[in-house]
């Protein structure tokens, strides 16, 4: 677990010294956190169904697209620069690599998601001109759910963007990324103004995102490092 | 027991057969150079035995071990490869500082400290490491791959990109990780001066097959022969001091230039050669043995290797 940890914390630095990776996340989180609050006054008698809508999908949208660029410098970055191959050649097996890596991707794109959260209800409170905040189930969806649904997104992608090539990757790179903008934009349509987070619901989400972390860690045993070091660019 | 052992290793990508059975093997505190066009398969033969890659067939052993399937070995195996393997936003220290972690080195302050003195990069500790020079993100990969001490080091082109008296710098350090420490040094290069002055032994590699594999210093002298030269006070005597030559067994390949006269004789055969030509009346300038450079002996193992096939 210490050679994990120490992964994480290089990543993490490395993240929070790239300041154009920072400025897009803050910015996106920013953004789509505010133009969304108003939809808040659509249920003006019960807006807080509203905010718990926002809670349960938009902050973890944003969470896992925060997750997903911020993989993008972990593993998609150091395949690219050839870094990887050295870590490769340390005494660290493949799984603990991929662990440190994810575990670096998470806790910022976690922070990124609860900022996203206070924006939201921040937000929604100034509009309203009164304090609303989210139901009990959206808070634990925030304190537990989300991350974990972060990290199984994180893992996932950093999985791919290792096993892939340099083209393939773009592709993916490019379905991510109109996946999430889909997700975003039509999700509120899809699920309606008056349903509820309720904790059954909670606890259904809560095992879809255990039973993608279960995937993902089965998942990993598949990399390889010849898979990883013949997929560098040249 | 070889640090390094190699037998019968054949590695193909589709259809195109990288490596073709090669065989050797690396003892403890060697210096091996390993030599060969671009595309000769060194790459993938460094990459087969760090455990990048899986052997198509045969074995690749690195002090008894698969490193591609055992961790333990690979914390005393040092490599720096044509990346450094370098974070571009942390300093120096801080690199090396994360990969002492990782190889859990103790007292990494002290040890830091005298590698980043030992690169000259102690007044840019704190700099990040993509504002370096490419030669000092070299000096910084070197030290990086020595933090932990390890039993033997893969070195990748290492004087690629720095200038004379880096590269200097370079040989220094091979010699003294091989000479005082013991480190066994697998040296992978195109530079072959640096290869001559630093191995004991070398192999060449060609189309996946190794067509050289010998010491330094009887792959220079030749295989049991010498190269000899006389010069002649009288060039006068030139067509005399041929015919007295090529009446004494065992030399061969005379080259006449003027007064100088080149030819191959056995190891132990100039005594018998300069008594003969005195002996007939030939007057000497100077007489010489000479060995051919890694260069030469490189371009004719190419040469032949090209006329084969």
């Amino acid at each position: 677990m210490r050679e994990v940890m120490v992964v994480a914390r290089r990543e993490i630095q490395q993240i929070l010294r790239s300041k154009n990776l920072l400025i897009s996340a803050v910015a996106f989180v920013v953004v789509f956190g505010a133009i969304s609050t108003p939809a808040v006054i659509i249920a003006a008698d019960n807006p807080a169904v509203i905010l718990d809508q926002l809670g349960f999908y938009l902050v973890l949208t944003l969470g896992i697209f925060c997750g997903y660029i911020f993989s993008g410098q972990a593993f998609l970055r150091e395949k690219t620069e050839g870094v990887i191959e050295t870590l490769l050649c340390s005494p660290l097996s493949l799984r603990q690599i991929w662990l440190g890596k994810v575990t670096g991707v998470t806790i910022p794109a976690y922070v990124m998601a609860l900022a996203t959260a206070v924006i939201i209800a921040a937000g929604s409170s100034a509009i309203l001109e009164r304090t609303i905040i989210y139901s009990p189930q959206v808070i634990v969806h925030i304190l537990i759910v989300i991350p974990a649904f972060i990290a199984a997104a994180s893992g996932l992608i950093g999985f791919a963007q290792l096993l892939l090539g340099m083209r393939e990757n773009q592709i993916l790179n490019f379905g991510i990324i109109m996946g999430l903008i889909f997700v975003i934009s039509f999700t509120r349509e899809v699920i309606g103004p008056t349903v509820e987070i309720t904790w059954p619901v909670l606890l259904g989400t809560l095992l879809v995102a255990g039973a993608l972390l279960a995937l993902i860690f089965w998942l990993v045993r598949f990399l390889d490092r010849e898979r990883i070091v013949t997929t560098l660019p040249e | 027991m070889s640090v390094v052992e190699v037998t019968d290793l054949k590695k193909s990508f589709g259809r195109k057969v990288v490596l073709n059975g090669i065989s050797f093997t690396v003892e403890k505190g060697e210096v091996f150079g390993f030599l060969g066009p671009n595309g000769a398969g060194k790459t993938t033969t460094m990459r087969i035995l760090l455990g990048l890659l899986h052997a198509g067939s045969g074995s690749a052993r690195v002090m008894g071990a698969d490193l591609g399937v055992d961790d333990a070995v690979r914390g005393r195996v040092g490599v720096l490869l044509e990346n450094n393997g370098i974070y571009d936003r942390l300093s120096a220290y801080e690199n090396l500082s994360y990969y002492a972690q990782l190889y859990g080195v103790e007292n990494p302050g002290d040890r830091i400290s005298e590698l980043l003195q030992f690169a000259g990069l102690t007044e840019r500790k704190d700099d990040p490491a993509g504002t370096f020079s490419t030669g000092m993100k070299r000096k910084l990969g070197i030290a990086r791959a020595i933090l932990h001490d390890p039993e033997i080091v893969f070195l990748d082109e290492p004087s690629s990109g720095l200038d004379p008296e880096a590269q200097h710098m370079v040989r220094d350090l091979i010699l003294r990780l091989s000479g005082r420490e013991g480190i066994t040094i697998f040296l992978n290069s195109h530079n072959l001066d640096e290869v001559q002055r630093v191995c004991n032994r070398v192999a060449i590699l060609n189309q996946g097959e190794i067509k050289a594999l010998d010491s330094v210093s009887s792959l220079t002298a030749g295989a049991g022969m010498t190269v000899f030269g006389v010069t002649l006070s009288d060039k006068a005597q030139a067509g005399a001091a041929q015919r007295v030559l090529e009446g004494i067994a065992g030399v061969s390949d005379l080259q006449v230039q003027g007064d100088h006269i080149s030819m191959k004789i056995p190891h132990n055969g100039a005594p018998e050669v300069l008594f003969t030509l005195t002996g007939a009346g030939i007057s000497l300038e100077e007489a010489k043995k000479q060995s051919r450079s890694l260069e030469e002996i490189y371009l004719d193992v190419m040469k032949k290797a090209e006329a084969s096939s």
